[in-house]
């Protein structure tokens, strides 16, 4: 993890940190909003409720009004019918009778007279009653009504004006709530002399009080001057009971207290009350001439209930909303928790990859420290993973005088593909300490891979033997690009194609040979070599490879060479692939042959190679050639017994500006110095047909010397260049 | 090594492309057999393609050489190079043949 990431991850929280305080900013202010406007529609809506109870108070009262105007005035009318009624006893009931005729609101009707004011008739009051169409008449002079007793009849009686009794039931007419408006009549003297009445039935009152519909749950009350309910829409108060009784039901008795006041003083406003832990409001105004009141209860919620239920609903929106942000806000800080956890985690595991890195790196043969004391072997390799650790691989090691080297691709990258790696470096490593095939060495990693092979992973692999002291080389291909070959000219290795590791069980695997002679070298690689992309997608190739690599260098400067012309190529382009190569360039100046005569075809490549080394021409080239292949024939066809095998070593050295070969053999003794010279003077027919080889050798080379050593035949010969 | 024997009446042409080693030359003495029926007329011993010879290969010059005196013919040796001629004169095949550039 770099330091840069570590920041950004604490930026991070301190984003997410940030966030919740703007969003609990924002939930406040919402809030603060809300209640703002909460306390505004508050006053507003109750305003409005005042004004529509108002209103419906004042419309009311205005109907009840008409209809006591209607009563007063149709009664009052009758007045002057009732003063000429008092000479004439006998036209009184049909004064009651005209007034109920006359006025449909009036139920009934008397014309009492005051005790005693007619002689004739100390008690006088005929009563006239409407009862359906027809009208009843009766005394109400009886001793059980007693009608001087009266409140209707007294009341007006003291005071001389027109009065509104309290209402009342009227058990003759059929528990009808009645009420009865008196007038005084005079007589011509300036006396009362009888009490003119309409009763009026306040059904009407219990309908239109009843009708009140301010709010849905909002009612109407009407009450009587002693405070009786007249109109209530608990019906079993009316009539019953006073509104100054009802004081102990309330939850605050006080304020009910203030309001009955106000309301059996005839006053207008209005007051809160509350009853079972509920508030109302009551609007109330006085009913003029009668001593009524009327109220209009509005429970507080409904009132509020609109704004209640609006309210909550966007406090409950903006609950809903600040919780989503809150959790919008807390799965991002979770998530922003685990990114930093799966970055921990990453950094973490890229450690451990650094590690691994650092053991597969380890695992890996840098270049030939190990070598460097062998004059006949120039060996390098380099790896570059595309990322920490891959699964591309190279191995070599020297055993018995014989170089074994691989290398190899895992499919896939990273960490799985390092894995199959480091178990297919240690299955070629263990398997090399006892074969020396490499058919054998791949058939058996091949074997154990495709056993445990559950992932499909599968390796190509190129494995090879080099005998140093003879150059031969075993080699065997598994499914790998075929190494490039540098001798006389560059080549690819002509490699079968056999199928890569891990996906064939039992496949036995052919392996090919070939000879490396001095000079002779080999580049192994993997395919993220010449498959290196530019930001093009270009592919690097073979022909720059090739490019890179035609001069010949020291091994560790050929990679580099390749490196470079990789890295010129690439440019800013991110690696995709992993890329291993192994340069191996074969040094060893000594020639082994067999004592075949097909051998001696690779004396000449050798010779070449040494002597063009060297800086010769053509013609010593030439020279030291043919008397090197003059005195290894000899060995190749005299030197061992017949069907006996041999072989025959050449060395080249080089000291001082003098070409020196020591030809060995192991064959029976033979100083070739002891023949005598051919001569070259005798005629065709003279010439013997051998014995012209030692001759021309002789002639070739400024020294020949021939030595008898360990039972081995060594001769030395010698040539200024 | 390529060996290529074109026979004109009396003249046998033979043409040795290529090095003349000593692995080539059991194939190369195969090869010129039928010229030594021939060895009464002419034989030229063409080797202008020829890069190199060894002892192996000078004999068969010699035995074409000895079968043409025994038959009375002769041979040429046509188009060699400075350093073959080298090995001719060290040889002292130089008197032996014809040599023709």
């Amino acid at each position: 993890m770099r330091l840069r990431d570590l920041l950004s991850i604490n930026y991070y929280r301190q984003k997410a940190k940030a966030g919740l305080l703007v969003i609990v900013i924002a939930a406040l202010t919402f809030e603060g909003i809300t209640l703002v406007q909460f306390y505004f529609s508050r006053s507003s809506i109750r305003e409005e409720a005042e004004r529509r109870a108002q209103s419906e108070l004042e419309t009311t009262k205005l109907e009840i009004i008409d209809v006591i105007d209607q009563t007063e005035t149709g009664l009052r009318n009758s007045l002057w019918l009732a003063q000429w009624a008092l000479q004439r006893p006998d036209s009184i009931v049909a004064v009651s009778r005209r007034v109920v005729e006359n006025n449909p609101v009036i139920a009934g009707s008397t014309l009492a007279l005051v005790p005693d004011y007619d002689p004739a008739h100390p008690l006088f009051a005929p009563y006239v009653v409407r009862q359906g169409d027809s009208l009843v008449y009766k005394s109400l002079a009886t001793e059980e009504y007693n009608y001087p007793r009266q409140e209707w009849f007294t009341k007006p009686l003291e005071t001389g004006l027109s009065y509104w009794s309290e209402p009342y039931w009227d058990e003759g007419g059929g528990e009808i709530l009645m009420t009865t408006f008196s007038l005084p009549v005079m007589d011509a003297k300036g006396r009362i002399a009888a009490i003119l009445t309409a009763d009026i039935s306040l059904d009407w009152l219990t309908e239109l009080v009843g009708e009140i519909e301010v709010y849905p749950k909002a009612f109407g009350i009407l009450t009587s001057r002693s405070g009786q309910f007249m109109v209530c829409p608990e019906e079993s108060l009316v009539m019953t009971s006073r509104m100054q009784d009802m004081k102990t039901s309330m939850d605050d008795t006080t304020s009910y207290g203030e309001l009955s006041r106000a309301i059996l003083s005839g006053e207008a406003g209005s007051r809160a009350i509350w009853q079972r832990g509920k508030k109302y409001y009551v609007y109330f105004a006085p009913v003029e001439r009668t001593g009524w009141s009327m109220s209009i209860v509005i429970p507080n919620d409904e009132i509020y209930g609109t704004i209640r239920k609006v309210g909550g609903l966007i406090a409950f929106l903006q609950f809903l909303g600040v919780l989503l942000l809150l959790l919008i806000l807390q799965f991002t800080f979770r998530n922003q928790l685990r990114m930093d956890r799966i970055a921990e985690k990453e950094q973490k595991m890229e450690n451990d990859l650094r590690i691994a890195s650092n053991i597969q790196m380890a695992m890996i043969p840098k270049a030939s420290p190990a070598f460097m004391a062998r004059h006949d072997l120039d060996i390098a390799a380099g790896i570059v993973p595309a990322r920490e650790v891959g699964g591309d691989l190279y191995d070599f090691f020297v055993r018995d005088e014989k170089l074994f080297f691989c290398i190899g691709d895992v499919s896939g990258k990273g960490v799985p593909a390092a894995l199959v790696m480091a178990m297919t470096r240690s299955q070629f490593r263990t398997l090399a300490l006892r074969e020396t095939s490499p058919a054998r060495i791949v058939s058996a990693i091949n074997d154990s891979m495709s056993e445990v092979n559950e992932n499909n992973m599968f390796v190509t692999l190129f494995c090879g033997v080099l005998d140093l002291v003879t150059g031969h080389l075993l080699y065997c291909n598994a499914g790998h690009n075929a190494p490039l070959s540098f001798s006389r000219d560059i080549r690819f290795l002509d490699v079968l194609p056999n199928v890569a590791i891990g996906i064939v069980p039992g496949m036995e695997y052919q392996e090919q040979d070939t000879y490396l002679i001095y000079d002779d070298a080999l580049f192994l690689y993997t395919d993220g070599i010449t498959e290196a992309e530019n930001i093009n997608q270009d592919l690097f190739g073979e022909e720059r490879l090739i490019e890179a690599l035609r001069s010949r260098r020291r091994s560790e400067e050929q990679l580099n060479s390749v490196r470079k012309a990789i890295n010129a190529f690439v440019g800013e382009a991110p690696q995709s692939d992993d890329k291993a190569m192994l340069f191996l360039h074969y040094l060893n100046p000594r020639l082994v042959l067999r004592n075949e005569i097909s051998e001696i075809s690779r004396l000449e490549p050798f010779i070449e190679a040494v002597l063009r080394g060297a800086g010769c021409n053509d013609a010593t080239v030439m020279n030291l050639n043919l008397a090197l292949e003059e005195v290894v024939t000899n060995v190749v066809l005299y030197a061992y017994p017949s069907g006996m095998e041999g072989t025959v070593s050449i060395e080249a050295r080089q000291e001082d500006g003098v070409m020196s070969f020591i030809i060995s053999d192991s064959g029976r003794p033979f100083d070739p110095t002891l023949v005598p010279d051919a001569d070259t003077t005798l005629a065709a027919e003279d010439r013997a047909i051998g014995g012209l080889g030692i001759f021309l050798v002789r002639n070739l080379v400024d020294d020949l010397s021939y030595e008898r050593k360990d039972d081995k035949n060594y001769l030395y010969l010698k040539k200024k260049i | 090594m390529d060996i290529q024997l074109i026979k004109n009446e009396a003249v046998t042409t033979i043409r040795f492309i290529g090095r003349l080693d000593t692995p080539a030359s059991a194939d190369a003495a195969k090869a010129v057999e039928p010229a030594l029926q021939d060895a009464a007329g002419t034989i030229v011993l063409d080797c202008s393609e020829m890069t190199y010879i060894s002892s192996s290969g000078l004999r068969i010059f010699l035995t074409l050489r000895k079968a043409a005196a025994a038959a009375g013919g002769k041979v040429i040796v046509q188009h060699i190079s400075p350093d073959i001629r080298q090995v001719f004169m060290i040889t002292g095949f130089l008197n032996l043949f014809e040599i023709e550039d």
